[in-house]
């Protein structure tokens, strides 16, 4: 930070190029202190905790496929003769956008992995997010101070979804149509206002020619900007607020244990990056997605069996099916009508996105818990948050197979019907089935730590004592009482179940398809392996300080 | 692990490292210097150790071999990937050839190029950097009680500085531009944007089927191509879809147009007739229409549920299903939903012969497609 | 007049290429006989109205038709009563069904029926087309009704492909699915698939509207129209994709899964491998 203090003129030492440019950036920016605390800011490292980065490469893969397919589109829904190379379709009448994206698809060099990278990548996208919003989920890490950050995260899955809508929407293929016109029906819906929105969205009766070009700008500029500022704010704030980790040896609310962002951890996420993106580009080749050629340019008079969204638009569709045919009628006036469709497709998205987004305020309420949280929960600690959890994804389970029955009676030759009403009685009968389940296995789970923790670990040597009884050795975790009970809380750790985790015994072989390296010898020889029966306990006093 | 603990000792400690710790020391080596930065960003560097203590030991060999071959293979599949995506044959050509490879080529070149590549740099990370445990201090909770003072008197002073309060007027007067402003912000979208569903008519209710957009005469009922259809063009249990005979009749135009025109088997013709005359004599209410001609009859094939277009007939049982939510509507008692989501009937067309040809009687009788909330 | 080897190609795991000489030769005997059939068939019809309904006995049967009579005899008699007049409550009236309806029912193996459920599935055939020609032959000798064209095996050849597809997706997407992989109807009921129909299957199913399946005439689809139809199917059902594996053709519902057990999977394990002790 001292100032250059030499000014005389030299010869150009490449040797000292790169000190002259630190030095230069630093005289006009002084950076060296904040940029040392970006390279040195530690991260904890653990799977779970790289779910959102897979929503995050799958974006930006989202961003780079989206502009190339951006040079060649037009959203148009002017009409036009198609006569490109896709011979069964040649001479049809069809919109520009439908005909580009077509053009896209087998005129454009590389069009055709750049449309199906992109869509797959949108896939991705939103099913990491739902992942990652899992994983938030179930280890608490949406309590304070990390509200916000969950609303955000919220925000972002609804957001996506209208990104991809709209997206869904653009090629003009009858798919796309059969969506619109969904879409048409349910803003209709909407009591008092619905007809003048509709109108107003689509400019005038459904399909009229504006609504391509609106959903295009949505889909490339408004949408993803504010997707793009959202990610901008959450990642912010993992950063300001540092990332939570799991308790362990070391791990306090007050610290981070992990590795630096450079180079281990940067290292880690370039990597990954590319690995995110080669998957997406591997799927993109390998595996066709939305095969618009097929589907034909939108027709109002034409459909297809098994006409569906996308994935994370199904749950929506599902409520959808599974409705009963059940109109509101007003009988004031001429009469008025809010129709069955309302209320799982306006209604339901609505409660969906309050009640998670007020559900850390909720919980916090209930249990009177105004802490900061920096550690994380495992599951089976918190057994009514993971059984509320476990009923939501039961909820959302049945509604997503319900927007695919269809798809379900022809593969499995059930009646459509009866894949209806196994839809209506589930959506009653999972979720508390579920909830019920998981809070008794998470009890089971919690039950088993304390066990272990009195009494030690399994080590499968069946003893006979000098009364004829067989009893299995356990080996404590810590030095035992008399009664050969150990003296360990549970800290919210795992709580290590085998042997070889205590490194008593050899780890288990390496590798995940074949061994990968000879099995390390034991720490010990066998004839000293700290193994001790749980009664007596007096031989081994410090065979439980292994680990520590 | 075991120096874990002895760090907590010194991790409320802050941004200051060792003290009168002299960074031009010449003892230091480089890393001192790294653990120093780091300290003062409150880190502490607890463990850091070589991954291959002794440097190179055949392991360690192998994990660089390893590493080059990952990306040797990485390169040259990106190099596969420009090649084919340059020379391979990439327009659509029906049947099997290589112009439907190109698409795969490209993915197995760009995918797992990208994948050995972060494979590569993952093996690199894990394996050849040092195995590190760093310990940072989180400085959670509200800024002290004294900034918080500060900053809220600065935020206070900022109204007192303006006079607002002392100033009604002034507050009563702002008030005016900012609610224009705000206005003035909405309008362009919304005034822009807004349309009447009813003006100059009532859109929803008028389709390709009303003899005005005939200049008054009947629509003839045509095929997609126009041609318009006589009674022996559909047969016994078969079905057409068709569009009115005007100019774009059979186009998105008329999205609400699409008609099923359906001729029934005798007995099931019979059966529709007996359910139209019944509901005339004792239902008038559900807005019965009697606009079959012979044995057949028109519906709208706009689903009154979602508006997709239910076209899945069944001539057996004179089903009629919806694709997109699985409505049920049974032709023979006037196409009401029997099963699904819908909750009206499918808007029945009146049908007649003119001159041999089918015409609408009429347009539909009442709004097709999905409801909304001012349906009449 | 000449024996079916022109089928077109297809992938061989679809079906056994076309039948061997012999057969094939057996099969243009049967098409010349047929055909002659038919020709003085119509001229006995044109000459001696109303003679067929009062007459079955009298009926001048081809050897084709006789042979046919006899399969008749031995299969369907128990459920379609003698001469085809239909048993209540076990198996309708055949006169008047033609020869197209016997050749694709029988020829797709939904007929005979093993057991009353839905709608009648396709399995493995219990006759062969020969033997089902021969009973559509006599079932076409009881009463007029739709015939398929004769001759040949290929009829989409020469078709409009481009004109079939939109003919397709206005007719026939709507229960067989845009990729002709066929979808679910009510109560259990469902379009099949058209992957391994032959073309001739296709042109009887227009015709005649077996099952569920509404019934596409001559003045409805032309015949060059179900020509440029079937062409249309012949390129779904040959033509690989360009994108890769098609999951199916079946739409977002594989795609959704793919995502999950391909994608997801493949990434989660990374990003155990990258967490994961080193």
């Amino acid at each position: 930070m001292t100032p250059a203090k030499t000014n005389r003129r030299r010869r150009l030492d490449l040797a000292k190029v790169p000190e002259a440019t630190a030095q230069g950036i630093d005289e006009r920016f002084q950076v060296a202190t904040p940029l040392r605390r970006v390279f040195n800011k530690v991260f904890p490292d653990h799977w779970s905790f790289m779910l959102g980065e897979i929503a995050l490469y799958s974006f930006i893969t989202l961003l780079l496929t989206g502009t190339f397919l951006a040079l060649f589109f037009d959203p148009s829904m002017a009409e036009t003769t198609y006569d490109g190379s896709y011979a069964p379709l040649r001479g049809i009448e069809m919109s520009k956008a439908y005909e580009t994206s077509l053009n896209i698809s087998f005129d454009v060099r590389g069009g055709l992995i750049m449309r199906q990278m992109h869509h797959w990548a949108a896939l991705l996208f939103m099913a990491a997010i739902v992942i990652h919003m899992f994983r938030i989920f179930f280890t608490g890490a949406f309590r304070k101070p990390r509200e916000l950050n969950w609303i955000i995260g919220l925000s972002l899955f609804w957001l996506g979804l209208t990104e991809g809508f709209a997206g869904y929407s653009l090629p003009d293929d009858a798919l796309s149509g059969t969506g619109l016109r969904i879409a048409d029906a349910i803003v209709l819906s909407i009591p008092l206002v619905g007809s003048w929105v509709a109108t107003s969205l689509f400019g005038g009766e459904f399909p009229a020619t504006e609504i391509l070009p609106r959903l295009y700008i949505l889909h490339v500029f408004l949408v993803p900007g504010i997707i793009l500022a959202l990610i901008v704010v959450h990642i912010g704030l993992v950063v300001k607020q540092k990332h939570t980790q799991w308790p362990g040896p070391g791990r306090t609310n007050h610290n981070v244990v992990g590795i630096r962002m450079f180079p281990g951890f940067a290292a880690k996420g370039g990597g990954f990056f590319m690995i995110v993106f080669g998957v997406i580009a591997l799927l993109g080749g390998l595996l066709q997605i939305n095969p618009i050629w097929l589907f034909g340019p939108y027709k109002t008079a034409v459909v297809s069996a098994g006409s569906q969204p996308d994935w994370y638009v199904m749950f929506l569709d599902g409520s959808t099916r599974l409705m009963p045919a059940w109109d509101i009628h007003i009988p004031l006036g001429d009469g008025y009508t809010i129709p069955a469709i309302f209320w799982p497709t306006l209604v339901l998205p609505g409660l969906l996105t309050v009640l998670p987004m007020l559900y850390p305020f909720i919980e916090a309420r209930l249990r009177r818990d105004k802490q900061a949280h920096h550690l994380l929960q495992r599951p089976r600690d918190v057994p009514a948050r993971t059984a509320l959890g476990a009923m939501a994804i039961g909820f959302y389970l049945v509604l997503v197979l319900s927007g695919a029955n269809d798809v379900i009676a022809e593969a499995f030759d059930i009646s459509l019907n009866a894949t209806t009403w196994a839809g209506r009685i589930g959506i009653l009968l999972v979720p508390p089935i579920a909830y019920y389940l998981t809070y008794r296995i998470c009890l089971g789970l919690q039950q088993h730590d304390r066990e272990v923790l009195v009494h030690g670990v399994e080590t499968g040597i069946i003893r006979r004592l000098p009364d004829g009884r067989f009893m299995e050795v356990h080996q404590p975790l810590a030095p035992a009482d008399a009664h050969g009970h150990g003296a360990l809380d549970y800290a919210g750790a795992p709580v290590p179940k085998k042997m070889n985790r205590l490194g008593a015994i050899a780890p288990a072989v390496r590798g995940f398809f074949f061994p990968i390296e000879k099995p390390a010898t034991p720490a010990l020889p066998p004839a000293a392996t700290p193994v001790s029966p749980a009664v007596p306990p007096q031989q081994l006093e410090d065979a439980g300080t292994q680990q520590h | 692990m075991t120096t874990v603990h002895t760090h907590d000792a010194d991790a409320g400690g802050g941004a200051s490292g060792v003290e009168n710790f002299d960074v031009n020391d010449a003892s230091l080596n480089r890393f001192d210097l790294v653990r120093e930065g780091a300290r003062r960003d409150g880190v502490e560097i607890v463990h850091y150790a070589p991954r291959f203590p002794a440097p190179g030991t055949k392991a360690e060999k192998r994990v660089e071999r390893s590493i080059a071959l990952l990306l040797t293979l990485s390169g040259l599949l990106g190099f596969g990937f420009v090649a084919a995506y340059i020379w391979w044959p990439f327009h659509y050509e029906a049947g099997a050839n290589p112009s439907k490879l190109y698409t795969p080529l490209l993915g197995l070149g760009l995918g797992g190029s990208l994948f050995l590549l972060g494979a590569a740099i993952i093996l690199w990370a894990k394996k050849l950097l040092p195995d590190e445990i760093a310990v940072q201090d989180r400085h959670d909770g509200a800024s002290p009680r004294d900034e918080q003072a500060l900053t809220g008197a600065t935020m206070l002073n900022l109204v007192d500085e303006t006079g607002i309060r002392r100033r009604p007027l002034l507050k009563a007067a702002f008030l005016l531009p900012a609610g224009a402003l705000g206005l003035a912000a909405v309008a362009p979208l919304v005034g822009a944007l807004i349309k009447n569903p009813n003006s100059p008519e009532p859109i929803l209710l008028n389709t390709g089927w009303n003899p005005k957009n005939n200049n008054g005469n009947k629509v003839r009922l045509t095929r997609e191509d126009g041609t318009p259809i006589r009674p022996e063009d559909v047969s016994v249990g078969g079905q057409m879809t068709v569009f009115p005979g005007i100019p774009h009749g059979a186009t998105n135009v008329w999205a609400d147009s699409p008609v099923l025109l359906i001729q029934l088997r005798e007995a099931d013709a019979q059966r529709l007739r007996g359910s139209i005359a019944l509901a005339m004599a004792n239902d008038p209410e559900s807005r019965p229409v009697e606009g079959m001609w012979g044995n057949f009859v028109a519906y709208s094939k706009i689903c009154t549920h979602a508006g997709c277009p239910a076209s899945l007939y069944e001539q057996q049982t004179n089903r009629l299903l919806c694709p997109c939510h699985q409505s049920q509507f049974l032709i023979t008692d006037q196409a009401k939903p029997i099963f699904g989501p819908a909750t009206r009937r499918l808007p029945m067309l009146p049908l007649e012969l003119e001159d041999g040809l089918f015409v609408a009687k009429s347009d539909f009788l009442e709004a097709i497609g999905p409801a909304y909330w001012e349906r009449p | 007049m000449t024996a079916p080897p022109e089928r077109r190609k297809r992938s061989p795991l679809r079906r056994p290429a076309g039948p061997p000489g012999k057969l094939r030769r057996r099969i243009g005997t049967t098409a010349r006989l047929l055909a002659a059939l038919i020709v003085v068939g119509g001229l006995y019809t044109a000459f001696s109205p109303g003679m067929q309904a009062t007459a079955d006995d009298e009926v001048v049967l081809s050897p084709a038709a006789a042979e046919g009579k006899q399969l008749f005899e031995t299969s369907c008699i128990s459920c379609h009563g003698r001469n085809a007049q239909g048993v209540p409550d076990r198996g309708p009236s055949l006169i008047g069904v033609g020869s197209a309806a016997v050749e694709f029912q029988v020829g797709t193996g939904r007929m005979p029926l093993t057991s009353q459920g839905a709608q009648a599935e396709r399995k493995t055939p219990q006759f062969t087309l020969d033997q089902a020609r021969q009973i559509g032959a006599y079932i076409q000798a009881l009463g007029d009704g739709p015939e398929l064209p004769l001759p040949g095996e290929d009829l989409g050849k020469g078709g409009d492909v481009a004109h079939g597809g939109e003919l397709f997706r206005v007719n026939c997407s709507s229960c067989h699915a845009f990729g002709a992989g066929g979808g679910a109807l009510s109560s259990g009921k469902s379009a099949p698939t058209l992957e391994e129909s032959t073309d001739r299957e296709i042109y009887a199913a227009m015709l005649t509207g077996p099952s569920s399946m509404p019934v596409f005439g001559d003045n409805q689809l032309t015949p060059d129209e179900k020509r440029d139809i079937i062409a249309y199917i012949q390129n779904l059902q040959t033509d690989p994709d360009p994108g890769g594996w098609g999951l199916g053709r079946v739409g977002p519902v594989p795609e959704g899964l793919a995502i999950f057990l391909i994608g997801m999977v493949a990434i989660v394990f990374t990003t155990l491998w990258i967490a994961g002790k080193s």
